[in-house]
């Protein structure tokens, strides 16, 4: 009687439930996931050249750690990302926050980067390889063009939601317009700027699997592309876990830091 | 009308002007906001409220002595010389964001001599240990916005524009979005403050009863047209001191009662115009 009442509450729209209930229903959700998954298998649905059990999936993806085919290529995977990533934010973030402060400056630029940002990457690949043929630099300047022109803007929008009256009360106590940039609208826009490029390093992880199958003898990308050419569906799905992990671990990762760079925000 | 409505006459002129609006008007592209030239004369260490319904100019009139915007036409003068964009002359207490989140409330004090060069950072972190203790906040310094009540933010806010020590305060709704009890208290310890800082204020809001509890004299603004219906000298109605006693006597209900009707006397008769 109890239980399916507080079921029931479980349904209530847009109400809280408990801690528990949460931890439960993730649980469930991943093991309905793999349920149904090994149950396609076991049941002959799909061939396993396509659709590979997720025990031979778990044990391709533990073989591809200890012969040191994985670890070496996510790192590899992983500079890349990084390295785009912070030649984006470098360039990004005070651009964004002179787009914003100087209006002229964002008259002059937005409409040419809005342009350019809805540009797809893989579109983009032919000209950067004949630009930088196949090295590491078309790998990075792909990954920066696809992140770098969303980035300035997601910049200029969190310095344009900065409160003015956080900029007024700073000229009212002797600030000049200049000064207000590091005292006032850096801290203020701090913790919507790292999410915005918490946001941005995962576009990077996209385009650089992009990049690697496209163009690259390393990395995970190339790693997936290679199994795909063996027909080895096991090592295929391995490569893509193990990308989603490391992109979940990495976001977990910002978020604690998050929290504790701004626990000022929170009651 | 009553007779505290009576036009109580200008306030000493000429030289005991300490700032003076002179003929302002202010208008934001076609809108006019300040469309009948306003002028008034404000001597040094008086607590001035504009009083009025939202779109009656008060607040634009106020911005425009702190230089956060500027007269379309006329001109206003602090101790005789124009003024211009905003400095730490003349300090802004704001309803929302007034303290900034990213600083402990300490901070947020010193904040207000961030920009002087001519004070020691011991200098600075003294009187802002002064100002934090004026305002109650002592136990606190440590403490970020967000882990007290909305009523300590405002009194940061007024600590740290004390502490940059403005000729002139400026608040804009500052109690606004408190609850009543809080209100009544803030009023009660912002007058003390006042008095004992000597600062001219311009205090700006739309409760008729926070007006006459604060006030040495209110300007009472009516909207549609914005103009100025009456200028207060409440100094002389109910005295320089303001307690709880006040709040219940009579004087002080008739007074509110008395700008109640003149406030609602212009809103019928905006209300007839426009039906």
């Amino acid at each position: 009687m109890s239980g399916a009442s507080s079921f029931g509450g479980l349904l209530r729209f847009r109400t809280a439930v408990p801690r528990m209930a949460v931890g439960v229903a993730a649980l469930l959700g991943a093991m309905s996931f793999l349920g149904a998954w090994w149950l396609i298998v076991a049941l002959h649905v799909v061939a396993p050249i396509f659709l590979p059990s997720p025990a031979t999936v778990a044990r391709a993806f533990w073989t591809m750690c200890a012969d040191g085919v994985a670890m070496p290529n996510a790192l590899i995977s992983i500079s890349r990302v990084w390295s785009a990533f912070l030649l984006s934010a470098i360039i990004a973030v005070p651009l964004g926050i002179l787009m914003s402060g100087y209006r002229i400056i964002g008259a002059f630029l937005e409409p040419l980067i809005d342009f350019i940002r809805y540009l797809p990457v893989p579109a983009l690949v032919p000209l950067a390889i004949i630009w930088f043929g196949v090295g590491e630099e078309t790998k990075i300047f792909l990954l920066w063009l696809g992140t770098f022109f969303q980035l300035v803007l997601m910049v200029a929008a969190d310095m344009k939601r900065v409160p003015g009256e956080y900029f007024e009360t700073a000229y009212t106590l002797g600030a000049k317009p200049r000064q207000t940039l590091g005292t006032v609208a850096l801290p203020a826009m701090l913790p919507q700027l790292m999410d915005s490029m918490r946001i941005s390093l995962g576009w990077c992880w996209t385009y650089v699997i992009i990049a690697e199958i496209v163009a690259s003898d390393s990395g995970l990308g190339f790693v997936i592309w290679t199994a795909r050419r063996f027909m080895k569906t096991d090592q295929v799905m391995a490569g893509v876990i193990m990308i989603g992990l490391i992109g979940l671990l990495t976001d977990q990762c910002l978020r604690l830091l998050h929290r504790f760079l701004f626990r000022y925000q929170s009651s | 009308m009553s007779n505290t409505l009576g036009n109580t006459g200008s306030m000493p002129d000429q030289a005991g002007a300490y700032l003076r609006f002179e003929s302002v008007t202010k208008t934001f592209g076609a809108v006019p906001v300040v469309q009948e030239p306003f002028s008034l004369d404000i001597p040094a260490g008086q607590f001035v409220v504009f009083l009025g319904p939202s779109g009656c100019g008060k607040t634009t009139l106020m911005r425009m002595i702190g230089g956060l915007d500027t007269p379309s036409s006329g001109r206003i003068l602090l101790q005789g010389q124009p003024v211009g964009g905003p400095d730490i002359r003349r300090g802004m207490v704001f309803q929302s964001y007034s303290s900034f989140p990213w600083l402990s409330v300490r901070k947020n004090v010193e904040f207000g001599m961030r920009f002087r060069r001519d004070m020691t950072k011991a200098q600075k972190r003294e009187r802002a240990g002064y100002f934090l203790d004026l305002v109650g906040l002592s136990d606190f310094a440590s403490s970020y916005p967000s882990r007290i009540s909305g009523g300590m933010r405002q009194r940061v806010a007024i600590a740290r524009t004390l502490a940059a020590d403005p000729d002139v305060l400026l608040m804009d709704e500052p109690f606004g979005a408190l609850d009543a009890n809080l209100r009544e208290d803030l009023q009660y310890e912002l007058r003390k403050i006042q008095k004992k800082s000597g600062k001219t204020t311009i205090f700006v809001t739309h409760d008729v009863e926070e007006a006459v509890f604060l006030a040495d004299r209110i300007i009472v603004f009516g909207s549609r047209p914005a103009r100025v219906m009456a200028d207060m000298d409440i100094l002389s109605m109910v005295g320089p001191v303001r307690d709880e006693t006040l709040r219940d006597s009579e004087r002080f209900f008739h007074i509110r009662t008395d700008i109640l009707h003149l406030l609602r006397g212009r809103l019928r008769e905006a209300g007839q115009e426009g039906a």
